[in-house]
């Protein structure tokens, strides 16, 4: 067993008030935040330098993702658009403008040409990157509430809903799977080996799905997890899984046998997002408490 | 080089000039007007501006420089008025009006229209001394004085009388005169007294608020009154001396100006208003007040008032007060009882000239309490016995699992039940009597001493609820200590149905029964007595067996724990066994249900009648929820997540940019297929006939029109059009391929429309398009060297009605769409399909007629119309078919015998061919040919 990233090694400070997402770039050497102070900050989490500020967003910034290139940005928030940036000039791109609502969740798609958005309007939307459209291409809007979380595979549009269904959206074989987890669910991430999808249920427990066959395979309990959305992941190895607390807290479970095999106090507040590092056994961790932590083993 | 450079680039904004330059220019343009132009016809005479450009140029070059050169027009030119560039002198907020847009001669336009009351019906003066107003105002603004602000209105005489004045003039009145009634009114002083007299005494116990100004009015006219005689006529007294400047404000300056309410208070107030200089009229002032107040008479007073012109609103100001005390005049006596009897009321309830109703019809309803019984003892009193205080105060002792022994625990049940109905004496009195008796060992202390102290206490319990249900509610508040019988009674619920019932839908009932029995055994078995109610006997008939039956039940709700002395059935068979076990299952089944509908009154004395071996009928209640809880969270974790499966149709785009192939890729979109394909599934057996059905549809669709054969120019353009013609898909081929003649005879026969020119030419396109895709075929055909089957029309082609023209527009147009997608993937199929040469024919007339024709995206709308200009214009010519070529006809008429289908295709081809007969030499023939196709056609039809 790989040792599991318990040890602080930075704390990452900048921003004021929440920080509401954190996120590792494709190769993990940096890291993007963005919280309810409206801006997007790049660093280095390793160095523990800032390096960048993105300020254009009106309201608080809820997700941002960064291309595997690292060439552009894109984020989402409350002032229900997304920003598509160019990271070295740190200028908007374009403006997606069409959520009737705020802007949960914000992803590219494997080749960054399209964004996908998920919007407490209870739609998706995907937007293209390509062409210079700024309609979306197509919207999703079978869902009954809003629409916390999404993530991409190659052929899949996966997306955690308020009405407690994470519903799956195959392109190719052009048909929508639900899954009803009875539970409202703030964050989905899927495993590294891409057949599970790990759900964040507002009933504190984090629920681990079989992707083919839509069978709950185990329940992660013991952290609190009622009102916020608050990310879970899972690590490299697909061993661990990481959850944070509303308490501050961040638990760790064995994936298989669901025990809690870690949990310390990461912050003072609501552990709002949890980025692991697609390599290393190093995490990021942001909080309610303006703070971005960067654990490592 | 370098001038070609310039032209490369474009410049933006104005360069700057060169000093010079405008120079010499203005010497020009000066030396010019000064003696050249004048040498110069009028005609070529060109107009400068003082800078020598010219003010009249070309468009491009900003047209006419009306005053500025090529700006606006005015001296700022495109700045924005509001901009001021300099840091520290901001730009100033201008407030806009209508005037701030409109010229100085708009303005004065503006001034003319403005709505005035002119001179002549100036009743009131008001026009006059508005004018007057503004016009010192004016003047104000232009020579600035001592005083800033505008003139008092005080300072400023109205211009013109008002009519009333004129009219007094006319009458005779004079300026300065007081007006009163020329001759002495010995009768109307008469009056005036009486009326004084009698308001003195009805309201001196009022103190309001003199309203000077009014008052004096009063006093001066009614003052002079006594004095004047007939021919002395008294002068009227000028304002300033009635109301004299007491206070320290400036010349004009009101204090009460927006709230005149304070200015009576202040009046009443001021020291020396009752003093000064109307110290004579003291004493009569109130009874001259009243009587003032009472005669405001139109007439009277006039004069006085006429004076008062600026402060008029004084006089409307006190109108309320007027009305008061005329009401208190009229009915004095009443009001003063009114006022005893109502002072609250009188005091914040009525509004000034109103009084306060005697009766009113909004009458409280009262409602009587409800009358208490007699009998009734407000106190509720529980026939408590001492003991069961004692019993319901003390801990109950802790659950302790029962004793392996199943036979000891049944005793202890048993006893301990007995117990609790007769009290300890019966305890004592069993010790006794089993002193020696192991098995008894639990009364004193001995195995399953804490079983028997947690039963009887539970016992006791259950007795006691069965007495005084109510009481133990009080009592024992905490659903824990309470056994699930006892808050069953006190709720008066139904007790749970030994099993969630209600899952039954989502899972199977013996899956949760099993499920349950099973999670009680691991979990809760100490406690686990879900205890048959009820015995009712079913097997009456049969003691044994009834005794089987119950013990069937105990087994059966101890879940699974079986005794060794398993019902005393060994003597039976095991088949009669499990036949008896099957009916038992049955009965137990029954009475269970049966149990639920009549809550079990005398269960205590049947379980005690019963042999020792059922205690309790339920748990309590705390195990029970946790079955519950236990048994829903399974419920639950069986239930979720649940999985459905959607269609969902991604957009191409989406596709796309994934790198995926569109899943949906040429199908319909979701909502309508579904309809098409029933539609198809039901009414349309091969695509063939959905093709008909689409023609016949678009027929209904669009306006048809018909072609005009004998426009020679629209030919000329059709063939100048050829080249560009494009068949972007197959469908459109396939589409003309599969016309029919006869629907489309009987479809232009219905629509007579008249042509719609726009859509000529497309039509005439597509014709040609066809043409030469039939030609293609011809050609290929013969290549080929495929026999082709005479043509033979469909059999349905006839027989078959046309329902869709009796549905609506839109249904038709939907249907219409959902075909022609239908009939695209059709063509797909068969193109890709390579099995039958029918698709390989058309494979490569596609790409053939493709190679042709390119760079075109025909819309769909525009094939549609064009369609049906075909069709319409092929039934109109159809009747001048020429037979000279049949002969060459009927040889390909013989090779073409195979394919039915390609047959049909040309025949289509070579109709549109027809209505173009400057067409090349082949389509000619082949027009020919076509006419004997129709022929022959209806040869078949016949």
């Amino acid at each position: 067993m790989s040792g599991l990233p318990k040890k602080e090694t930075n704390v990452l400070k900048g921003h004021e008030g929440a920080v509401l997402t954190a996120r590792f770039n494709g190769d993990g050497n940096y890291c993007l935040t963005g919280g309810k102070d409206r801006t997007i900050r790049l660093w280095n989490p390793h160095r523990g330098i800032h390096i960048k500020t993105y300020k254009a967003h009106a309201r608080e910034v809820r997700d941002v993702h960064v291309t595997s290139d690292n060439s552009k940005i894109c984020s989402c928030g409350g002032d229900r658009q997304l920003f598509y940036w160019d990271v070295s000039s740190g200028r908007v791109i374009r403006k997606f403008r069409g959520h009737d609502s705020e802007v949960n969740a914000v992803k590219f798609n494997e080749y960054a040409s399209v964004v996908v958005s998920a919007g407490y309007d209870r739609s998706l939307r995907a937007w293209d990157c390509r062409s210079h459209s700024i309609e979306p291409i197509q919207i999703i809007d079978t869902f009954m509430d809003s629409v916390m979380s999404v993530c991409l595979t190659k052929t899949e549009i996966i997306a955690g809903s308020v009405d407690g269904t994470v519903r799956t959206f195959d392109i190719r074989m052009g048909r929508e799977l639900s899954d009803d987890l009875g539970q409202p669910v703030n964050c989905i991430s899927l495993s590294n080996d891409g057949n599970c999808v790990l759900a964040s249920c507002l009933d504190s427990t984090l629920r681990l799905l079989d992707r083919t066959t839509g069978e709950l395979l185990q329940e992660y309990k013991g952290h609190t997890c009622k009102s916020f959305k608050m990310d879970c992941c899972l690590t490299n190895s697909d061993a661990h899984v990481i959850g944070g607390s509303e308490d501050g807290y961040l638990f760790i479970w064995d994936l298989v046998d669901a025990s809690v095999v870690s949990k310390f106090r990461a912050h003072s507040s609501v552990v709002t997002s949890v980025s692991y590092h697609p390599k290393d056994d190093c995490m990021i961790t942001a909080s309610v408490d303006g703070s971005v932590r960067v654990w490592k083993a | 080089m370098a001038t070609e450079d310039d032209d490369d680039f474009v410049f933006y904004g104005t360069p700057i000039e060169r000093e010079e330059d405008t120079i010499s220019r203005k010497r020009k343009s000066v030396a010019e007007a000064s003696g050249q132009l004048r040498t110069v016809p009028a005609h070529k005479q060109e107009v400068r501006d003082e800078e020598g450009r010219r003010r009249f140029h070309g468009a491009f070059s900003g047209g006419f420089s009306a005053g500025y050169f090529n700006t606006v027009g005015s001296k700022e030119g495109w700045t924005p008025q509001t901009f001021t560039s300099s840091r520290k002198k901001r730009a100033e907020i201008i407030q806009q009006d209508v005037t701030t847009y409109l010229d100085e001669d708009e303005k004065a336009e503006m001034v003319g229209n403005s709505l005035g009351t002119s001179m002549q019906f100036d009743t009131f003066g008001f026009t006059a001394a508005e004018i007057a107003r503004s016009q010192s105002e004016k003047e104000q603004n232009q020579r600035p004085s001592a005083i800033p602000g505008p003139a008092p209105d005080e300072l400023i005489v109205p211009a013109t009388d008002p009519i009333g004045v004129r009219l007094m003039l006319k009458m005779g009145w004079r300026r300065g005169q007081s007006i009163k009634s020329s001759k002495p009114n010995a009768h109307y002083d008469a009056r005036r007294e009486a009326r004084k007299a009698f308001l003195a005494l009805s309201e001196d116990a009022k103190a309001h608020a003199p309203d000077s100004k009014d008052a004096e009015d009063a006093i001066e006219t009614a003052a002079e009154l006594p004095i004047d005689d007939i021919s002395q006529l008294p002068k009227s007294t000028p304002v300033y001396v009635l109301n004299p400047k007491q206070d320290m404000h400036g010349l004009g300056y009101d204090p009460f100006k927006g709230a005149p309410e304070f200015r009576e208070n202040k009046r009443s107030h001021l020291p020396g208003n009752r003093e000064s200089g109307h110290k004579r009229l003291q004493p009569k002032k109130d009874g001259l007040f009243s009587f003032k107040s009472i005669n405001v008479a139109p007439g009277f007073g006039t004069g006085a008032l006429e004076d008062l012109d600026v402060e008029d609103e004084d006089v409307y100001a006190t109108g309320y007060e007027f009305e008061a005390f005329v009401e208190e005049v009229e009915e004095p006596s009443r009001l003063a009882i009114e006022d005893k009897k109502k002072p609250s009321v009188k005091e914040h309830g009525s509004l000034p000239g109103f009084k306060a109703a005697t009766s009113s019809d909004n009458q409280l309803e009262r409602f009587d309490p409800p009358v208490v019984p007699k009998d009734f003892v407000p106190r509720h009193k529980f026939p408590v016995t001492h003991e069961v205080n004692r019993k319901l105060t003390e801990v109950p002792p802790a659950e302790v699992p029962p004793p392996v022994d199943n036979k000891l625990k049944v005793l202890i049940e048993g006893v301990a039940t007995l117990v609790a109905r007769c009290g300890t004496v019966f305890e004592e009195l069993s010790r006794e009597k089993n002193q020696s008796n192991p098995l008894f060992d639990f009364l004193n202390g001995g195995n399953g001493h804490d079983y028997y102290k947690r039963k009887l206490w539970e016992a006791r319990e259950k007795h006691n609820d069965k007495t005084k249900p109510f009481f133990n509610e009080k009592v024992i508040p905490s659903a824990q200590k309470m056994t699930a019988e006892s808050r069953g009674n006190i709720l008066g619920e139904k007790p749970l149905q030994r099993t969630v019932k209600d899952i039954k839908t989502d899972v199977p009932a013996t899956e949760v029964v099993n499920l349950q029995f099973h999670l009680s055994d691991t979990f809760t078995e100490p406690l686990s007595f879900v205890e048959p109610t009820e015995i009712t006997k079913p097997f009456q008939h049969d003691p044994a067996k009834q005794e089987r039956f119950e013990q069937y039940l105990k087994e059966k709700y101890h879940g699974g724990l079986r005794t060794k002395d398993a019902g005393g059935s060994s003597k039976m068979s095991e088949a009669a066994r499990a036949r008896e076990r099957l009916e038992f299952e049955a009965a137990a089944e029954a009475v269970t249900q049966r149990k639920w509908g009549k809550e079990g009154q005398s269960s205590s004395q049947q379980i005690l009648g019963a042999s020792a071996g059922r205690g309790l009928q339920f748990t309590s209640g705390g195990t029970e929820n946790t079955q519950a809880s236990l048994a829903e969270e399974v419920i639950k974790k069986s239930m979720f997540p649940k999985r459905e499966e959607f269609q969902w149709r991604p957009a191409s785009l989406l596709c796309k940019r994934f790198d995926l192939i569109d899943p949906y890729m040429g199908k319909p979109p979701p909502p309508p297929r579904f309809r098409s394909k029933l539609d198809s599934l039901i009414s349309m057996p091969d695509y063939v006939k959905a093709a008909k059905e689409e023609e016949k549809t678009n027929l209904n669709k669009f306006s048809l029109t018909q072609a005009d054969e004998q426009n020679g120019a629209n030919v000329m353009d059709v063939e100048e059009n050829v080249e560009v013609e494009n068949v972007e898909r197959p469908v459109d081929l396939y589409k003309a391929i599969f016309s029919d003649d006869s629907d489309d005879e009987e479809e232009s026969t219905n629509t007579n429309q008249p042509n719609d020119p726009t859509t000529k030419i497309e039509v005439a396109n597509t014709a040609l398009t066809r043409i030469v895709a039939g030609d293609f075929l011809e050609s290929l055909g013969k290549e080929l060297g495929l026999e082709v089957p005479p043509d033979q029309p469909y059999p349905e082609k006839h027989a078959k009605p046309q329902p869709t023209r009796k549905e609506t527009a839109q249904e038709i147009q939907q249907i219409h769409q959902e075909k022609r997608e239908e009939i695209d993937s059709n063509a797909h199929k068969d193109i890709r399909g390579s099995k039958n040469d029918t698709a390989e024919l058309d494979h490569e007339i596609e790409k053939k007629v493709t190679k042709v024709k390119r760079d075109k995206n025909p819309s769909e709308d525009e094939r549609s119309h064009k369609r049906s200009k075909r069709h319409s214009r092929r039934s109109s010519s159809s009747d001048g078919d020429t037979s000279d070529s049949s002969d060459g006809y009927r040889d390909r008429h013989r090779s073409r015998h195979k394919e039915r289908k390609k047959e049909h295709r040309k025949h289509s081809k070579h109709r549109k061919h027809r209505t173009h007969e400057s067409s090349s030499r082949s389509r000619h023939s082949a027009d020919k040919e076509y006419g004997d196709g129709k022929r022959e056609k209806r040869r078949y039809r016949d």
